[in-house]
């Protein structure tokens, strides 16, 4: 369990983190989104100890970082992959973590293993992809076999394969009891991978709730209609108090009635229906949509600058 | 899809008792300073660069001591001769004792090493622990190394020892190069204090890397001490100069070699060998306690 209560963190005269409240449980994936610079790495820092809040606190397990005994048997954490030193292999690297914490040398071979590094384990990590740093930040975090994880962004520079693995490897630790934390700007890895969710933008709490929530609140239900007389359709929508709107190939998105009440109205009314299907916005649209006004650095695209 | 499995790993046994402090902070830090290159090269450096070029400076010294004048003779020191690689080590050592903090805080990994641990300051004083020891070690045995050598090398160009007890005037007078036993204490004590110089500028190097966090800042701020201030020091008018150049660090460090010559060109000017050991250790508290209070404040 990690909880941070008013969490407030500033650099300079930048608001990084503000007053930022919410609640990860154990047990399943809590996916932390936040568009870039929303203040996600700043928060884990200080769940880590790393940076001090200036205002608020954030516990593990009901304790402040400063009094675990032993940190890397109680919190685990991948920050940033590529922050190794180039020269040292992953085996001397997780060795030398190992060996602050009281964790066998037999661990270390171990969580190699898991990751897939066990052949490349005694190469230099300057030689290391990405992808592979990703593999030993992940390793790193699982060493102390902690009952909190942290992942800041585990899946850059994986290949597909890598992020199912992640992704399979994620919920079997959250299914295994543990507090699971990973961020991410990619709204739709998390729409597969977690379970709850923390959203940020610029510091602020935006939503802590769960996927299906959080999808469910923040859009219109709209159910995708089609059939081969689509304006009887629309008539028939109307008159029963729902909004239409024209899809493509002449379909059609109704808003304010759901399938099953369409189904039945079509029957009653002798119309035939081919197509009769709930429509559900992805987490990225619905993303979007609420922090929109909340991304500092905006990107244009090509159509929006020649227009 | 690929199917992928994901082995579960098995449940690391809890401890209940104690917990993360300065024992595994040490061999965590033993083990990251062996398994980086930048380690053996400096010390490989302060090994073969010292002892070489003690071995050929006191060469070219021995090879014109017949040629030499009165004060010249005066000032021929073979201790301080043998030990020359003490001004390249003093450098190595400043490279040395600042990679070992602002190399991680170069790549970012000082966030995983202070994640170890909820107390700060134990990574310190691992790493002064683990730095200092080696550091003082290789320069020590550098240093006696170096002595012989040296000494070695007058003997072959007809050296002898002066009699106990002898004055500046017998070395001038003296028709052989003086050759100094390791018995002699002011010599034993100018080597060991020779290692014990190059300990306390990596412990100085150390701390200046918690405060710069900065590789080249570090390594700047170290030689701008050793190099700079001595030259704005000499700039001041001579009344001024005189009264501080003797606690300046490169100045505390002759001041703890030097044999033969402090009887004459610097007599006066210098403090005691101990006295500036002893001061040059406070400089480097402070600076380390410094290092010390930021860490534990700052943002990592």
């Amino acid at each position: 369990m990690i909880s941070a209560t008013h969490l407030t963190k500033s650099y300079g005269a930048t608001r990084a983190v503000d007053d930022l409240s919410f609640e990860v449980r154990p047990g399943v994936v809590t996916g932390f989104l936040g568009p870039n610079g929303s203040g996600k790495s700043t928060t884990m820092r200080m769940v880590m100890g790393l940076d001090r809040p200036d205002a608020g606190t954030v516990r593990i397990d009901g304790r402040s970082f400063v009094d675990l005994r032993w940190p890397l048997r109680e919190v685990g954490a991948l920050l940033e992959a590529k922050a190794l030193h180039p020269g040292r292999s992953a085996f001397q690297h997780l060795w030398a973590m190992a060996q602050t914490n009281a964790i066998p040398k037999a661990r270390v071979t171990e969580v190699l293993g898991l990751v897939g590094l066990e052949a490349v384990g005694r190469r230099r990590v300057g030689k290391y992809s990405l992808g592979m740093s990703q593999r030993l930040g992940i390793a790193s975090a699982l060493l102390g076999d902690p009952a909190v994880l942290l992942f800041d962004e585990p899946i850059n520079g994986l290949d597909p394969e890598g992020i199912l693995w992640v992704r399979t490897l994620l919920t079997g630790l959250a299914g295994e009891g543990r507090t699971v934390l990973v961020s991410s700007h990619l709204m739709s890895e998390m729409a597969l991978t977690a379970t709850d969710l923390v959203v940020i933008g610029r510091g602020r709490l935006i939503a802590d709730t769960t996927v299906e929530d959080f999808i469910a609140s923040n859009t219109e239900a709209t159910v995708l209609l089609r059939g081969p007389d689509p304006a009887a359709l629309a008539t028939m929508v109307r008159t029963a108090g729902g909004g239409t709107a024209p899809a493509s190939d002449g379909a059609l998105l109704v808003t304010g009635l759901d399938a099953a009440r369409i189904g039945d109205l079509a029957h009653r009314a002798g119309l035939a229906l081919h197509e009769l299907s709930p429509q559900q916005a992805s987490l990225e649209e619905v993303f979007m949509d609420l922090t929109s006004d909340m991304v500092d650095f905006h990107g244009h695209t090509t159509a929006e600058v020649a227009s | 899809m690929t199917a992928v499995t994901v082995t579960r790993l098995t449940p690391l046994p809890a401890i209940d008792h104690g917990r993360a402090g300065l024992g595994g902070q040490v061999r965590s830090e033993w083990t990251k300073l062996r398994s980086v290159r930048s380690t053996w090269i400096c010390l490989a450096i302060i090994v073969i660069g010292g002892i070489g070029l003690s071995a050929l400076v006191t060469f070219i010294e021995a090879d014109r001591w017949a040629h030499l004048g009165f004060a010249d003779r005066a000032q021929f020191d073979p201790v301080r001769f043998s030990q020359t690689g003490e001004f390249l080590s003093q450098f190595v050592v400043g490279v040395l004792g600042a990679l070992i903090v602002t190399s991680e805080y170069g790549t970012g990994s000082i966030r995983t090493t202070l994640a170890t641990t909820s107390r700060r300051t134990t990574v310190l004083i691992a790493k002064v622990l683990v730095i200092g020891v080696v550091v003082f070690v290789v320069s020590e045995l550098t240093a006696f190394a170096s002595f012989f050598t040296g000494q070695a090398v007058l003997l072959a160009h007809g050296g002898k020892a002066l009699p106990p007890g002898s004055s500046i005037i017998d070395q001038v007078r003296s028709p052989t190069i003086p050759v100094v036993s390791i018995t002699d204490g002011a010599a034993a004590r100018a080597v060991f204090l020779c290692g014990v110089y190059l300990l306390l500028l990596t412990l100085v190097a150390c701390g200046l890397g918690f405060i710069l966090r900065h590789t080249a800042g570090a390594i700047s701020a170290f030689v701008g001490i050793l190099l700079v201030l001595p030259l704005i020091v000499n700039i001041l008018p001579s009344s001024f100069s005189t009264s501080f150049e003797r606690y300046l660090p490169s100045n505390l460090g002759l001041a703890m070699i030097l044999v033969t010559s402090r009887k004459t060109d610097f007599a006066g000017i210098l403090l005691p060998p101990w006295q500036a050991a002893g001061l040059l250790a406070v400089y480097t508290l402070a600076v380390v306690v410094l290092a010390g209070w930021l860490l534990v404040r700052r943002d990592a």
